[in-house]
């Protein structure tokens, strides 16, 4: 076992409510996230000395640490891939506190991605970053979307495996299951019907409508502290069991199409294989998991890449219930970000905690370890959080 | 948006290292690197041979046929220079390397993993570009 596994515990989260316009700045969901995770936890925010986002937010963290009354901040990071980035924050939290670089580490997203701008709009007429460049090689076809490289890899996918879109449909109707009883979802009592996901329009064939994320407005906080500390307060410690990023070799972002395996996978494998190296744990030791939904097609071979079931087999695996509370791998029973928000994986990373408390509305009983994976089809992250 | 007129094209966003793409394109060239070490082909440019490390590379022009191995049509939102539906595909060409290019102008159902297909250079406005046909 290495040394970060359990060494430091989530002892806080907090969140903003989720919407398609949240009516004020991405700083001031910011603050409030962070505030409220700080609350959760019981730690002043004079103590906070260290915060970690993504490169894609916008708010800096001495306008967040200034509005919070912060006295002295040493330890700031930010991890780059938007969505495939979700864990790094939190495994830079957990290396700075195990290094004594900080003691009361904040990790926070939050964005107006609704109301002020869009991610699922076309990339192009870019500045020529290394990473543009070859938005703009794709996009030179018409590749310009998310869904689009997205619904590329996963055509291959559903040809090697057989997997249809009617098997993309009971993730997305499941989704909305879940979605349909948590106040904080868009789906909030509005459950869908595996018609309803085979009328709804194409974005990308075969990504349809019901496939996709929403696109939401909102902030979520989480406060990492020492695990000893985290004893000593007044939620139950959330352990990190584990935290990996992967990036094996042909990973590209968004365009890893030149390697043997096309599927949104091989960067997940890596993940995963380290997640259970420096845990001792084992898939088989999951009670549940928050896998990232961009586009809720790519749950299949992330189930796969992270171990729940073989190549190829997931479809199966869906199909015979396990994903629903009662079966081998309950996850993203918030709804997912096709059901409740889009807060680039960190509202799962709440839900994790939930559920890891016994506080969620729909929990899973007895949850003692989860997995909690980031964006796919680029460089990604995960972790593995549990309870004692 | 990069000005790259004084480099021998007018695609949109490139830097020195996709400019002989796009360049191969104004003389109707589809061209991939050639690592000058190990002999490695790749389509996706780059400086350094994800093989051997090397950067020393040679265009090499591909004859221009392939077989679809995966792909995609576009529908929301709108794209510029596109009209939608637009199918794509991921082409594995016949020297071995893949290549993403357009299919507009063939009908979305007439794309399929295994078809063959070669290259048709066309121009969008005052772009070289290329895109794919059914064989």
């Amino acid at each position: 076992m290495t040394t970060i596994s359990n060494k430091t515990a989530i002892a806080g989260y907090g969140a903003t409510e989720f919407s398609k316009n949240s009516g004020r700045s991405e700083l001031r969901l910011a603050v409030e996230a962070t505030l409220g995770a700080l609350a959760d936890a019981g730690i002043d925010p004079s103590e906070v000395d260290g915060m970690s986002s993504f490169t894609m937010d916008n708010n800096s963290e001495q306008e967040i640490f200034r509005a919070i009354g912060g006295k002295d901040l040493k330890f700031f990071t930010r991890i780059p891939q938007g969505g495939g980035g979700t864990l790094g924050p939190v495994q830079q939290a957990a290396m700075a506190i195990i290094t004594g670089i900080a003691n009361v580490v904040v990790v926070y997203r939050a964005m107006n991605e609704r109301s002020e701008y869009r991610f699922g709009q076309p990339m192009h007429s870019l500045p020529p970053t290394s990473d543009n460049v070859i938005f703009a090689y794709h996009g030179f076809a018409g590749l310009m979307t998310p869904a689009a490289m997205l619904g590329l890899m996963m055509r291959r996918y559903m040809h090697e495996t057989g997997a249809t879109s009617l098997d993309f449909a009971n993730y997305a109707v499941l989704a909305r299951k879940y979605a349909s009883t948590n106040p904080n979802a868009f789906y909030y009592g509005k459950p869908i019907t595996v018609e309803d996901h085979q009328t709804s329009r194409m974005v990308a064939d075969p990504l349809r409508l019901l496939d996709c994320c929403q696109e939401s407005d909102g902030g979520v906080a989480l406060v990492i502290v020492s695990a000893e500390r985290a004893r000593d307060l007044r939620q139950k410690p959330v352990y990190i069991r584990a935290a990996a990023q992967g990036s094996p070799k042909g990973t590209v972002s968004l365009g890893g199409f030149y390697k043997d395996n096309v599927w949104p996978f091989d960067e997940c494998a890596a993940a995963g294989r380290q997640l259970y190296a420096q845990s001792g744990l084992s898939p088989a030791d999951l009670d549940a998991a928050i896998i990232y939904d961009h586009f809720g097609p790519t749950v299949f071979p992330g189930l796969e890449a992270y171990g729940f079931c073989a190549k190829g087999e997931a479809k199966d695996f869906v199909k015979d219930g396990h994903l629903e509370i009662g079966g081998k791998l309950p996850i993203n029973m918030h709804g997912g970000q096709l059901g409740e928000a889009y807060i680039h994986g960190m509202n799962g990373v709440a839900e994790a905690v939930r559920q890891l408390r016994g506080s969620a509305v729909n929990q899973v009983p007895g949850v003692r370890n989860m997995l909690v994976t980031a964006g796919s089809g680029l460089p990604t992250s995960a972790a593995i959080l549990g309870v004692d | 948006m990069t000005d790259a007129s004084a480099r021998g094209h007018n695609a949109p966003c490139s830097n020195r290292d996709f400019d002989f793409f796009y360049r191969g394109l104004e003389d109707e060239r589809l061209l991939v690197q050639r690592c000058a070490r190990c002999n490695q082909l790749r389509s996706l440019p780059s400086p350094g041979c994800e093989s051997c490390g090397s950067l020393d590379w040679e265009p090499l022009p591909l004859a221009g046929e392939g077989e679809v191995y995966s792909y995609v049509t576009h529908y929301h939102p709108p794209l510029p220079g596109f009209a939608a539906p637009h199918p794509m595909a991921l082409v594995t060409m016949d020297e071995g390397v893949r290549l993403l290019g357009a299919m507009d102008g063939t009908d979305p159902a007439d794309v399929a993993i295994g078809r063959r297909v070669r290259v048709e250079f066309v121009r969008r406005e005052n772009v070289a570009a290329f895109r794919f046909r059914n064989l």
